[in-house]
């Protein structure tokens, strides 16, 4: 294979992977349980600069994962309690509190950290031969961790009970409740491991993007995307929608150029809002 | 209808943004007010604190010297990361209200366009940052780096002493990056080497595989870099992660120290900057300013860099401008600007054409600083203002 295209292809793989890491927060939150969080994007954000406090103390790389979740499930926790299920039912309203979160968020990492950039290293900032061309070594261990603990999660998801139940609140939450589901808890926490995807996508790709509070922003909106492409409330829509944005922006900014890219992923996003408002994989 | 009606939203909004504060002991009678314009919002926000710190300490030095012509230097400071519309009404307000009597500005060039059709020349306005060149207006007296000034000594020294034979140009799609790269082409040319490609990027990009996979491909051995902050950052970080710096050289043009720690030590081996400072430039008052700000501001400060200490030269410029004229009247200051000179930070600017002739710098990333390796000096800005 040509060297310049197995480039391609593995930039396409890894954004691709990337972006569904980053979605599948966003995924559980908007795609399954109906929530505009428009403070997503900020766990995120929260995920990386958990890694620039464990770097900053000198504490292990795997100290500043850990933290990621103990922030993200202690914070998501509290905005499920203090705002998402006292405005159940009032998706304007959920929207409005959320953007104001997600402004609180950022001042106060501001606050912290100060307005800067950050570095977060890389934990092996080599290279490796692969499809041979040469890449990045830490970018080809995270796609694999993607793969691996997505594929775990999808099993769970569709062969483990606990999966099940989830399957029925999603579907049908008033007849899961008659069956004797606890649809608040279970809501409440898919609530709590959406915002801990967010923060552990931001804990992974820290050593790999710029670190700044607004930097959640960013997700957001691709994350908005790659939704509303591939389809709400389930795992095959997510995935779907992933590799249509990923691939699309990947190819084309590849082939063309980067306004190229970016134009053509809003094309293919307007398309679907416009033809096809339900995506590629309809509920 | 639509005109009018956003006018006056725009109003009400200026004036609430246009709350200055004001700076200094005395609301004396007869202190001499200058407006200070910086980013306090928007996304040169991350710099705003830096060049008020930067602004304070001078108007303190300025005021120990006498102060303008006399008279109390008082500094009022006011947010211009807002749309120009709405620091034009801020700065309006400043004027006519607050009886300001001279401006400095740290922000881009749509809000310096807004404000040179405000002031028409009727007072000093001084406009620090790096930028594209070509403000010729009277009353506006231009500190910033020029890219003739950036790239005309420093291109053929590393042509020179680095072998940079192939010129890769990358920037964000705006004016700043495509007037740089314009006058990097001719300078390139003149040095016997050649433009392997260029490239403009949106600022929504945050992925830069493809622009990295190009520069790879063209063989280059040098990038020349006019992406701005946050892209900055994630290129420069996405193209050391990708083994490309050991082989290619990469200059900027706007590669301050806040980008350079985002950047990262270990990704910032062969990145060279030039500009008309850095901490650590190596004059007398460089190395006071940098002592003060550290004690006044603390370890925690925002860090200097290029932007920040341009405010300090503003402030600079306009003191040499009272002292040589007695005055803030713009026509005496317009009569004597041609020759004006004074010494500062960046060692001895003089002005010509309304724009600073002065030393510029290439520094090469140590860790997550800057080390000097090359001054050229007294490098003129290669605008001619004549119509």
């Amino acid at each position: 294979m040509p060297e310049a295209l197995s480039l391609t292809l593995l930039n396409l793989a890894y954004q691709a992977a990337v972006l569904s890491l980053i979605v599948l927060g966003l995924g559980i939150v908007f795609g399954m349980l109906g929530i505009m969080n428009m403070a997503h994007g900020e766990f995120v954000m929260l995920g990386a600069y958990a890694m620039v406090a464990a770097q900053r103390i000198g504490a292990p790389l795997w100290s500043g994962i850990v933290l990621a979740i103990l922030v993200t499930a202690t914070l998501g926790w509290a905005v499920d309690m203090a705002l998402i299920r006292r405005l159940a039912g009032r998706p304007m309203d959920t929207f409005l509190a959320t953007w104001g979160l997600s402004a609180l968020l950022r001042s106060a990492v501001q606050l912290l950290f100060g307005k800067g950039y950050q570095n977060v290293e890389a934990p092996n900032a080599g290279m490796s031969m692969l499809l041979g061309t040469g890449y990045p070594t830490y970018r080809w261990q995270l796609m694999l961790a993607i793969v691996i603990g997505q594929a775990a999660l999808a099993a769970w998801y569709l062969r483990s009970p606990a999966g099940a139940r989830l399957q029925a609140m999603v579907r049908n939450p008033d007849l899961a409740e008659a069956l004797g589901l606890n649809t608040r808890a279970m809501a409440s926490g898919a609530f709590v491991a959406g915002c801990v995807a967010a923060g552990l996508a931001g804990a992974a790709l820290a050593p790999l993007v710029r670190v700044e509070p607004s930097m959640g922003l960013d997700y957001l909106l691709i994350s908005f995307f790659a939704l509303v492409v591939g389809g709400l409330g389930s795992l095959v829509g997510l995935f779907a929608g992933t590799g249509l944005i990923a691939g699309t922006q990947s190819l084309v900014a590849a082939f063309a150029d980067q306004t190229a890219g970016y134009l053509a992923l809003l094309l293919v996003s307007i398309a679907f809002l416009w033809l096809r408002p339900d995506g590629i994989v309809k509920r | 209808m639509s005109f009018s009606l956003s006018r006056r939203t725009l109003i009400g909004a200026g004036l609430a943004g246009g709350l200055a504060s004001s700076f200094g002991a005395a609301h004396a009678a007869d202190a001499a007010r200058v407006g200070v314009l910086i980013p306090q919002s928007g996304p040169a926000g991350l710099f705003g604190a830096s060049c008020r710190n930067c602004a304070e300490l001078t108007a303190e030095e300025i005021n120990s010297r006498g102060g303008l012509a006399g008279r109390p230097l008082e500094l009022l400071f006011a947010d211009a990361g807002a749309p120009p519309a709405q620091v034009s009404q801020t700065a309006l307000k400043l004027w006519k209200s607050d009886k300001v009597e001279a401006f400095v500005g740290m922000h881009d060039s749509a809000v310096r366009g807004a404000l040179v059709g405000l002031f028409k020349g009727q007072l000093p306005y001084v406009y620090t940052p790096t930028y594209e060149g070509g403000e010729c207006a009277a009353g506006t007296f231009v500190l910033g780096e020029t890219p003739s000034q950036q790239l005309e000594p420093v291109i053929p020294f590393l042509v020179q002493e680095k072998a940079a034979k192939r010129w890769y140009l990358i920037g964000n799609d705006y004016n700043w990056p495509r007037d740089t790269n314009a006058a990097a082409k001719k300078i390139i040319a003149a040095a016997g080497a050649q433009v392997a490609g260029e490239e403009y990027l949106p600022f929504s990009v945050d992925n830069f595989d493809a622009s990295l996979a190009k520069i790879r491909d063209s063989r280059a051995d040098a990038v020349l870099i006019t992406l701005v902050g946050g892209a900055s950052v994630g290129f420069n970080r996405a193209f050391a992660s990708f083994g490309l710096a050991a082989k290619t050289l990469r200059l900027g043009t706007l590669i301050e120290e806040n980008t350079l720690a985002g950047i990262g030590a270990q990704n910032a081996a062969n990145l060279y900057a030039s500009a008309g400072y850095f901490v650590g430039t190596p004059t007398a008052q460089a190395t006071g300013l940098e002592r003060r700000y550290a004690k006044k501001f603390g370890d925690n400060a925002p860090t200097l860099n290029a932007l920040a200490e341009s405010c300090a030269e503003g402030l600079l410029l306009i003191e040499a401008m009272a002292k040589s004229t007695g005055s803030l009247d713009v026509r005496k200051i317009e009569a004597a600007a041609e020759g004006l000179r004074y010494d500062g930070p960046r060692g001895r600017t003089i002005l010509h054409a309304r724009h600073a002739t002065r030393d510029i710098f290439l520094a090469r990333a140590e860790g997550t600083s800057f080390k000097i390796i090359k001054t050229f000096a007294q490098v003129g800005s290669g605008q001619s203002c004549k119509a």
